[in-house]
């Protein structure tokens, strides 16, 4: 019986497992088989016993059982056994491909740490700023179907104190049902919270009492605000965040009921929101916004806020349909003067446009550079692979000639590629962690809503996809050429002058132009952004703001009630600071400069000037400062005097103004001894100054007027001190902080900090976009360099007998030089060319984020291309003076 | 009668195949015929049971199967025990073997006992 037996393995490895690879047998039929052959043979041992074959048979049966039981058992069975089987099979061999790979890498360390490194980088800043992208563009906003939530622009809340509707209001669109099934609003600010040990300054929302309803998102402790609380002169009530609750209260539970000081008065705490949640902008605490609204709710909070109307859109209705009706509804009640400042916002806008606001482009722009590094990064890795495939083609050839097939060899080598690119990924991985780390960090405030950049699993799985994308990208090329090169070749015509040889210089030529014309994209980028910053840099802001320190506080209403109440603290504060020893000028004034926050501007008009059409009309920024403001922070008075001291309200009240109001009122004339068209009931305010423009809100905000009034006229309960002396600014920061508290114990204080880091703050956001994309351009750049290295070392290698033959007949270390340097610098030409038309193409994508350079500005492109040339030129002379190395008599004997 | 053997031979069927295995490899009406001659007919099992047991060793790496040629010119799937059942069988049948001589004990014992 053994005598006929096949196929016996001398392995442990079961048998089926090579058999089944040969042929996979048919799992049917061999259950039928196995069990015929049985019932068959049973059958056949009864009827030698003398049964009729009828009787035998129905034996065979009973002796078996169920045959249809057993074999429908079988037949299951074995058919999940062979998928099992063929799963593990294809593990197996992918297992082996994996372990080779890693050998083969494993044995030039070099090489795999340099790729690895190098898709790290590229995949490291893709991930990091597509979590960024992520967090502020993709992912859903922490609302119940945020897609449904709409801004409405151009709607305002009414005031109780003016009667005559003149623009459209929040009653107006919550009368257009169809189209929205609710509407709220909200305003963010600052308040001071009073009740506990040390002032604390918090950022408060005022909100509708429906707006947690309209977000769809519940109060977790408590309850929210009623109807009654939503309405004027309702109970004074709040909610309060999380991070409040359990940052000032211990996340005690019984906080809810009692009562807490906002601003010196008294607000009962009726819930407590979940973690997390802090729209619109880090708030601590919500209020209701009352509609009607009046001017003793803003009065906290520079006696204005600017609020947002939030809708939530009615079942089935794009954001496009509601546009035109809110449209026209907000032309309906606007008067002629507001309709000849058209707003440039849509009536009608996603939730998220809001909160993301002017980053976007930024965003986009700075994913879309990471893209350019990755794939200058591909490139660069596609040819290392390749000349690592050009070193192993008689490797490749024996496995060839040994039966490998060519599908194998791809195979091989892609997994190869496939496990670089993916310890590149991991290595990318742990580059974004801390890069998002950074970012965070150096990116302008976190986006109000929006949770912050982080690694979560979709940034992973993005990170794992480009891993997987760039393996095949980089890997193919050269896996497919080296596996066509390895079927045609022998072994023994390894010889440089083969097809392959030929081929892959051309191909590595190519991804070398490739990503000199990718990196000259970035640094054409780069040096647009840098230009900008250098243009915002060399802007006179207008003011001198080194020695100078600042806080900024909000006098409660209750406290100090009157006018003469804060003039008092104030004057008592400045003649203390004043007073100390390194101080030589202490001011007051309403609003900073470049403090990034929206302003009030007002039109302005000379007395007795002809009527202005309302299109025409200049604006001014309405600021209140002491008489020392200007010396205090450096701004030339350029024609009159500065207030006169000290206040009297007996006085005609002065005004003074900067060079850009004096321009526009009074072209050609001395604007000092004029009058300004009183704006509110009064006598008309006299110029008595004229001083130097100060950059308003921030850097890049166009210029505009300016017109100062005296603080004591009106004394703000918003207001930010400043000091100059001749201390460090930090110590008299906190100078300035001691003085305050001495005067008043219970007054909160804020963003106590020298004027340098206020205007720092105003062009931080450019900065970081800035050092982004020329750290990209630099990455980009290096890349590149290493590319042309490569491609010349390797073009230097192969020509070793040609520059010897040469040599020995005479030709000069220049010539060599200039022989190989020559590839070197046709190459970069050409890649320099391409990218430079590139970046004329993508020149507008970049536009927007450009500050007074143009986005064809000659000298970015110029020096783009100039400091790529010399490193490409640099990259080639390396290589290239080893060529003059060659030992003529050595290399003609080589082979 | 079948039945109930049957039923108390669940456990221990897997012990008896690998026992029919170790002279040689069989098929499995081989292994059938076995069990029928070594117990003499006491043991009578239903030998449709005998092929789910025989895929469980196997799954277990116990036993092997392949094709092969019988004597008589037919194909069959032949069974053999691997490295893994010899030492599977050597170390149960003696746990068997004491479980087998205390169930004896067992069923001499007084009714009372029980």
């Amino acid at each position: 019986m053994s005598f006929f037996r096949r196929n016996r393995s001398p392995h442990p490895v079961p048998l089926w497992r090579r058999y089944r690879a040969f042929f996979r047998p048919d799992v049917d039929a061999d259950v039928d088989d196995e069990l015929r052959f049985h019932l068959e043979m049973r059958l056949a041992d009864f009827e030698r016993r003398g049964h009729t074959r009828e009787e035998a048979e129905r034996m065979a049966r009973a002796q078996f059982g169920d045959v249809e039981d057993v074999r429908a058992w079988l037949t299951d069975h074995d058919r999940h056994r062979q998928r099992r089987e063929t799963r593990l099979e294809i593990m197996d061999s992918f297992m082996q491909d994996v372990r080779y790979a890693a050998r083969r890498l494993s044995q030039r360390p070099g090489f795999a740490l340099t790729v690895i490194l190098v898709l790290g980088l590229g995949i490291g800043a893709a991930t990091t700023m597509f979590s960024a992208v992520d967090a502020a563009l993709l992912r859903p906003l922490p609302f119940q179907r945020d897609d449904r939530l709409v801004t409405l622009n151009g709607i305002t809340i009414p005031l109780q104190e003016i009667t005559d509707q003149h623009e459209a209001d929040i009653t107006d669109a919550r009368a257009l049902r169809n189209l929205f099934t609710a509407v709220s609003a909200y305003a963010a600010g600052g308040i001071n919270l009073s009740d506990v040990n040390a002032p604390l300054r918090l950022n408060v929302a005022l909100v509708t009492n429906d707006l947690f309803t309209t977000l769809g998102v519940p109060v977790a402790h408590g309850r929210g605000f009623s109807a009654d609380e939503g309405r004027p002169d309702g109970p004074k009530v709040a909610v309060l965040s999380d991070g409040l609750w359990r940052r000032q209260f211990g996340a005690d539970l019984s906080v809810v009921g009692r009562q807490v000081r906002l601003n010196d008065v008294p607000y009962q705490v009726i819930g407590v929101m979940p973690p997390g949640f802090r729209f619109p902008q880090e708030t601590d605490v919500w209020l209701p916004l009352t509609i009607p609204s009046s001017f003793t709710q803003f009065e906290a909070f520079r006696g204005w806020m600017p609020s947002t109307v939030v809708a939530r859109l009615a079942p089935g209705v794009t954001p496009g349909q509601a546009r035109p009706v809110v449209k026209s509804l907000i032309e309906k009640f606007q008067s002629p003067e507001r309709r000849a400042f058209p707003s440039k916002e849509p009536a009608v806008a996603p939730l998220r446009d809001v909160l993301v606001g002017t980053q976007k482009r930024a965003l986009l722009v700075l994913l879309g550079a990471t893209a350019l590094v990755l794939l200058v990064a591909c490139a660069n890795v596609t040819n290392l692979l390749l000349s690592r495939a050009l070193a192993q083609r008689s490797e490749l050839a024996l496995r060839a000639a040994l039966g490998a097939s060519r599908a194998r060899i791809v195979r091989q080598l892609l997994v190869e590629s496939m496990l670089l690119a993916l310890s590149g990924g991991v290595l990318g991985i742990a580059l974004a962690y801390a890069g998002v780390r950074v970012l965070g960090a150096v990116m302008p405030p976190r986006l109000a809503g929006a949770a912050p950049a982080e690694v979560d699993w979709r940034v992973l799985l993005f990170s794992l996809l480009v891993a997987v994308l760039t393996g095949l990208a980089a890997g193919l090329w050269p896996a497919l050429g080296a596996s066509r090169a390895s079927a045609g070749e022998t072994i023994r015509s390894a010889t440089p002058s083969s097809s392959l040889g030929r081929e892959g210089t051309w191909a590595r030529r190519t991804f070398v132009v490739a990503e000199l014309a990718l990196a000259l994209m970035l640094a054409v980028g780069a040096g647009l952004m840098l230009r900008s910053f250098q243009a915002l840099l060399a802007l006179d802001t207008g003011v001198r703001p080194t020695s100078v320190a600042t806080l900024e506080l909000t006098l409660p209403s209750a406290a100090y009630a009157s006018k003469a109440d804060r003039r008092r603290f104030y004057d008592e504060v400045v003649s203390r600071m004043e007073a100390s020893p390194g101080v030589t000028g202490v001011a007051a004034v309403n609003e900073l400069p470049l403090r990034g926050q929206a302003s009030i501007a007002i039109t302005v008009e000379a007395e007795g000037a002809p009527p202005v059409p309302p299109d025409q009309m200049k604006m001014a920024q309405l600021l209140y400062t002491t008489p020392s403001y200007f010396s205090t922070l450096g701004i030339p008075v350029l024609r009159g005097r500065t207030f006169s001291t000290p206040y009297d309200s007996a006085r005609p009240p002065e005004v003074i103004v900067n060079e850009t109001t004096a321009r526009q009122l009074w072209p050609g004339s001395d604007p000092i001894g004029k009058r300004l068209k009183s704006f509110f009931n009064g006598p008309s305010p006299v110029v008595v100054g004229v001083v130097g423009d100060v950059r308003p809100v921030s850097l890049e905000v166009r210029q505009i007027g300016q017109m100062y009034y005296d603080f004591g006229s009106s004394p703000p309960s918003n207001a930010a001190l400043l000091a100059r002396g001749t201390l460090p600014p930090a110590q008299l920061a906190r100078q300035l902080r001691e003085v305050v508290r001495d005067v008043d114990p219970r007054q909160a204080v804020y963003n106590v900090r020298p004027m340098t880091e206020v205007i720092a703050g105003a062009i931080a956001p450019r900065r970081t976009n800035t050092t982004l994309l020329t750290l990209f351009g630099i990455v980009a750049v290096g890349l590149a360099a290493m590319g042309v290295y490569g491609v010349i070392a390797y073009g230097v290698t192969r020509r070793t007998k040609e520059i010897g033959i040469r040599m020995a007949l005479g030709a000069q270390p220049r010539n060599i030089l200039a022989l190989i340097a020559r590839e070197g610098v046709l190459l970069a030409l050409l890649g320099i060319a391409l990218g430079a038309a590139g970046a004329w193409a993508l020149r507008k994508v970049v536009a927007s984020l450009l500050y007074g350079v143009s986005a064809d500005d000659p000298l970015a492109f110029a020096g783009a291309a100039v400091v790529l040339f010399a490193i490409a030129v640099v990259a080639t002379l390396i290589p290239a003076r080893a060529a003059l190395k060659v030992d003529p008599a050595r290399t003609i004997r080589v082979e | 009668m079948a039945r109930d053997t049957g039923g108390m031979l669940q456990g221990t069927l897997g012990l008896l195949i690998l026992k029919a295995l170790v002279v040689q490899d069989q098929h499995g009406y081989g292994i059938a015929q076995w069990l029928q001659d070594v117990s003499g007919d006491v043991l009578q099992i239903e030998e449709g049971s005998l092929y789910p047991a025989l895929r469980r060793l196997e799954d277990k790496g116990l036993i092997t199967s392949h094709w092969a040629i019988t004597e008589n010119n037919r194909r069959a799937r032949y069974y053999a025990l691997t490295r893994a059942g010899r030492q599977h069988l050597r170390n149960d049948a003696s746990t068997w073997l004491q479980f087998a001589k205390a169930v004896t004990l067992v069923l001499r014992a007084e009714p009372s006992v029980l």
